[in-house]
């Protein structure tokens, strides 16, 4: 298979708007983390979340052109990042098929849920209703294709916490089989009551800062965000003169079938998921230089991550930390968001603290990586497990 | 050009009795107002009724639905479970919202919202089947099903799996019609309709009596792309407009987009059968897969289904069919397939 090469960047997330605003954060060990403004829910204040600091209306003054975008806090997010990962690498000159692999759990949910009562009921029928579209997941892909001319090939992927690590092995297969020359993967999610609410009847949010790895840990903090990668093969490249940022040298989409909402507590499918993305890459698990781990700090999770890394590395296990407790957990953007924290480690040769450890779980004793360091890196492992048992893994490599 | 997706089974929950029997043998139902309504199977020979009731009407269907597509192949389990919906669970995202207002954001029954997840059913039948395996849910309009069998054919491309589990599934509400309603979805002479199907397609041809031999997807295209795209596509499979045996298209009955699919048919012989589906199951965002399944049990039972019949040709054997679905203008998809028998 030809390999996959990662060109362009872009991101927002609670950490701020761009690439550099973000590595800022991770330098510093500076979490986003805190209580929402601008989500519409009585728990606003009662949960940390890792909420975009600028209103919907900010957000869209920043882009450089809006286009024909909706009215929307997800479209906002979604062109924030595509319009930096576009910018960021130069497009190839003649024809050459492109695509968008986009990745959302509720789509524009954040948008509809304030009016959706007024929206059902049959009398009422005003004249533009076109911004209720924004229900529908395909309607955000389809609004962010057409301001960035990517309307040739497109789709969205939604399986929950993985969505958008399954967009870039989409991507990499549409690729690597000559489908398209170049493709733009990633995914967004916006804070929204419908999720705040789910993860709260599941009794999965922390009401303090998000703890992943420690026995202490009490739940996750939600955040939201949108990111997005440029995957070129070697063809891509010869066209468009881009230099590598990275490459994506393995993946694995593998469901372990034990639970609807639960991994399993060996984690079955975390172990399985991060051993073939390792295999598909042709390495061995100690060429592992660091782990981005899903380390979402529910009870579940990390215990049963934390057990298959150890079934996994044995001994010689690398550095690992997760991210959420800068971002919150991004749900669909989660992966992407990651994908794009792990290019820039491997980029500038550095691990990003894992904040708010003090004890190890017991029986898994594992300790992530709490200091600022700059050490060699040549594969990093990040690792998005989500509901029904779904669980990915991506494989980044340096570029020399 | 794909790897072939050979179809080995095919099952469909449409408005039409379409289950029980694996073809449209039955009377065929008519419509009650503007909606068509999928039949429920009985669920007593798959679920006990604790299991039901923690189920939704929309991964009950997809489901059963699921079993009987790998019990037809004989299989129990696949190499991978792929997906296609629109909506996903409507009935738990909208229980969901009215728990919310309802309950002020208080403790709520966390079902709802799991079940409202898109993956949620591949969750499902990935525990019901023991399946360790890829799975994934693509959630693109009427590019939905077509997303999760282009990517079973890469899949099938780079050696990863051998077989698959294909599938869409789509339930229409009470209050999801009246949104649809509002965008104009009903106004011009579509109506509303829901379903599930489930393929079972192997890599190899192995007893398979239809192979989906390329998928074209195309976003708003011009006509002339239209055009062009399917003389490329017959080229690449060394066949011509004369070569189609049997055109099916979705015409649900919309005016404003029959040029599209007239395109096509002014291209083809008289003798060419040309056959529709949407009548008999309403339109919505994976309607394409009842016009799959029809295609997958027609070749299998050597023969057309009278009531899917807009014109008919005159060709006795049937071998290349060519599948041309759009959804309100947007999503274009044409599947060229090929009998094996």
């Amino acid at each position: 298979m030809s390999s996959v090469f990662i060109t362009g960047i872009g991101i927002v997330s609670a950490l701020g708007i761009g690439v550099r605003a973000q590595r800022e954060k991770l330098v510093a060990g500076i979490s986003g983390l805190k209580s929402a403004h601008f989500l519409n829910s009585i728990h606003k204040t009662e949960f940390p979340f890792g909420e975009v600091p600028y209103t919907t209306v900010e957000l869209f003054s920043t882009l450089s052109d809006r286009g024909e975008l909706q009215q929307s806090r997800l479209q906002a997010l979604g062109a924030l990042a595509l319009e930096e990962c576009l910018s960021s690498c130069s497009t190839p000159s003649g024809f050459i098929r492109q695509g968008l692999i986009n990745a959302t759990t509720v789509g524009g949910m954040t948008d509809i849920e304030d009016r959706y009562f007024e929206l059902i009921q049959p009398g009422i029928l005003d004249g533009d209703t076109d911004w209720a579209s924004g229900l529908d997941c395909a309607t955000g892909t389809e609004h962010l294709a057409r301001r960035f001319g990517l309307t040739d090939f497109m789709t969205t992927i939604s399986t929950a916490c993985s969505s958008s690590a399954n967009a870039l092995q989409y991507g990499a297969r549409l690729l690597q089989q000559g489908h398209l020359d170049r493709v733009v993967c990633g995914g967004v999610d916006s804070l929204t009551r419908f999720t705040v609410n789910g993860f709260n009847s599941l009794k999965n949010l922390d009401k303090e800062l998000c703890k992943p790895f420690d026995v202490n840990r009490n739940g996750l903090n939600l955040g939201e965000g949108a990111a997005y990668l440029v995957l070129e093969t070697e063809k891509g490249l010869q066209l468009s003169g881009n230099h590598p940022l990275a490459i994506l040298s393995g993946y694995s989409n593998f469901n372990e079938a034990f639970h609807p909402t639960a991994p399993s507590p060996e984690g079955v499918g975390a172990f399985e998921a991060m051993k073939r993305a390792i295999e598909k890459s042709g390495l061995e698990p100690a060429a592992i230089s660091y782990i981005n781990a899903h380390g979402t700090a529910t009870l579940n999770n990390d215990e049963s991550e934390g057990r298959a890394i150890r079934r996994l590395f044995g001994d010689s296990i690398p550095p690992f930390s997760s991210t959420k407790e800068y971002t919150g957990h991004t749900l669909a953007a989660a992966g992407a968001i990651e994908a794009v924290f792990s290019v820039l480690s491997l980029h500038h040769q550095e691990i990003y603290p894992g904040l708010n450890f003090t004890t190890p779980i017991p029986g898994i004793e594992l300790v992530p990586a709490k200091e600022y360091q700059q050490t060699t890196l040549n594969h990093i492992l990040s690792n998005s497990f989500g509901f029904g048992g779904n669980n990915a893994s991506l494989l980044f490599s340096k570029y020399d | 050009m794909i790897s072939p997706l050979y179809i080995r089974s095919a099952r469909a929950i449409s408005a039409q009795e379409s289950f029980a029997s694996n073809d449209l043998s039955k009377e065929i139902r008519s419509i009650t107002g503007n909606r068509f309504v999928y039949i429920e199977p009985n669920y007593q020979q798959y679920f006990t009724i604790m299991q039901l009731r923690r189920m939704s009407r929309l991964t009950r269907i997809g489901l059963v639905t699921a079993i009987e597509c790998l019990k037809d192949a004989g299989i129990s389990q696949p190499e991978a479970i792929l997906t296609g919906t629109g909506k996903g669970s409507l009935h738990d995202t909208e229980k969901f919202m009215h728990a919310i207002r309802e309950f002020q954001e208080g403790t709520l029954n966390p079902s709802p919202f799991i079940q409202s997840t898109y993956n949620s059913l591949n969750g499902l039948i990935g525990l019901h089947h023991q399946v360790n395996s890829y799975n994934t849910t693509y959630v693109h309009s009427g590019f939905s099903l077509e997303h999760a069998m282009l990517d079973a054919a890469l899949l099938f491309g780079d050696n990863t799996i051998g077989n698959a589990l294909i599938g869409a599934f789509e339930e229409m509400t009470d209050e999801h019609y009246i949104i649809k309603e509002k965008l104009g979805f009903w106004k011009n002479g579509a109506v509303s309709g829901e379903g599930c199907f489930f393929f079972y397609a192997e890599k190899d041809k192995n007893g398979s009596a239809l192979a989906i031999e390329d998928i074209k997807l195309w976003f708003e295209p011009e006509e002339n792309q239209i055009r062009q795209g399917l003389e490329e596509l017959l080229s690449s499979h060394q066949i011509d407009w004369n070569d189609i045996d049997v055109f099916i298209s979705g015409r649900n009955n919309d005016k404003r987009y029959d040029h599209y699919y007239n395109l096509v048919a002014d291209k083809l012989p008289s003798s060419t059968h040309h056959i529709h589906f949407k009548h008999l199951s309403g339109e919505f965002d994976t309607a394409a897969g009842f016009g799959i399944w029809a295609a997958a049990r027609m070749a299998e039972m050597k023969r057309i289904f009278p009531s899917l019949l807009l014109k008919e040709g005159s060709r006795d054997n049937i071998k290349h069919i060519l599948f041309y679905n759009q959804y309100y203008g947007k999503q274009h998809v044409v599947y060229l397939m090929k009998t094996t028998a």
